[in-house]
């Protein structure tokens, strides 16, 4: 029995496509409330925690993701364009982040 | 006392990143071979397959300090810049966390890209990966540098 192959490009794909929606969605795995040291699972806020972190949940989940992504599709399955344009979608969840923060720079 | 030391402990791992990606960067980009012996040669001849490793490692140091302080930003540094209104610099800083998890993912495929048996097939993508990887360590390092300005943890 062989290990399964990790699909570097497959990981950076996958990463930057749930990470970009993730962040997009509000949907981190998690909720980090460093006040008391809370973790709350899914998006909810915890009422009077103080300040949360989505951060670490974001992060979680689009590795998770990806990771099982890299692992069960290789990268010999993706396409020639796709292998040689990992880095495009990288730009791409980038560039969904300044949009969506675009409110903290216009007021 | 110990945020402090880690934020120190941070910023110099960013001033070593910074260093050895944009070593790359520039070796990538300069496609002069011969070699004089000059300034700018020995600046350009890196040694790749160290180079990788080590922005790899310290890339990833970087991270797992930064993440390991957040949470006294969160508390000490992002309310005061709400309190102030500075949401410019609350939007940096989202910006240098997001960009930073994004170039974390490239790192596996960025090695990959400098392994000596696809440095033909892979020559583009790897030419767009460290200069994406260098974008992201410069814009982290002057985003922590412009806001640690502001107001540093305590």
């Amino acid at each position: 029995m062989t290990a399964p192959r990790f699909g570097p490009t497959t990981f950076a794909i996958a990463f930057c496509c749930t990470y970009a929606t993730v962040f997009a969605m509000n949907s981190p795995l998690f909720l980090y409330y460093p006040l008391h040291g809370d973790f709350r699972w899914g998006a909810q806020p915890l009422h009077g925690a103080g300040p949360a972190i989505a951060w670490y949940g974001l992060m979680a989940k689009a590795a998770i993701v990806a990771t099982a992504a890299a692992l069960c599709v290789p990268d010999r399955l993706l396409g020639r364009v796709l292998r040689n344009s990992a880095w495009l979608f990288a730009v791409a969840a980038m560039l969904v982040c300044v949009f969506l923060l675009r409110p903290l720079f216009l007021h | 006392m110990i945020a402090t030391a880690l934020l120190i402990l941070h910023g110099l791992i960013g001033v070593t990143l910074l260093g050895a990606i944009t070593h790359q960067m520039v070796s990538l980009l300069r496609r002069h071979t011969a070699r004089s012996g000059s300034f700018i040669d020995r600046y350009t001849g890196v040694t790749q397959k160290t180079f990788t490793v080590a922005v790899v490692l310290l890339y990833m140091a970087g991270l797992l300090i930064g993440a390991v302080i957040y949470p006294n930003y969160r508390l000490n540094v992002r309310i005061p810049f709400e309190e102030m209104r500075l949401g410019w610099a609350v939007g940096l800083f989202e910006l240098k966390e997001h960009f930073a998890g994004i170039g974390a993912s490239l790192l596996p495929l960025y090695s990959y890209c400098w392994k000596a048996e696809v440095a033909q097939s892979h020559h583009r993508q790897r030419l767009a990966l460290t200069l994406l990887l260098g974008f992201i360590v410069w814009w982290d390092f002057l985003v922590g540098h412009i806001l640690n300005n502001i107001r540093g943890l305590e």
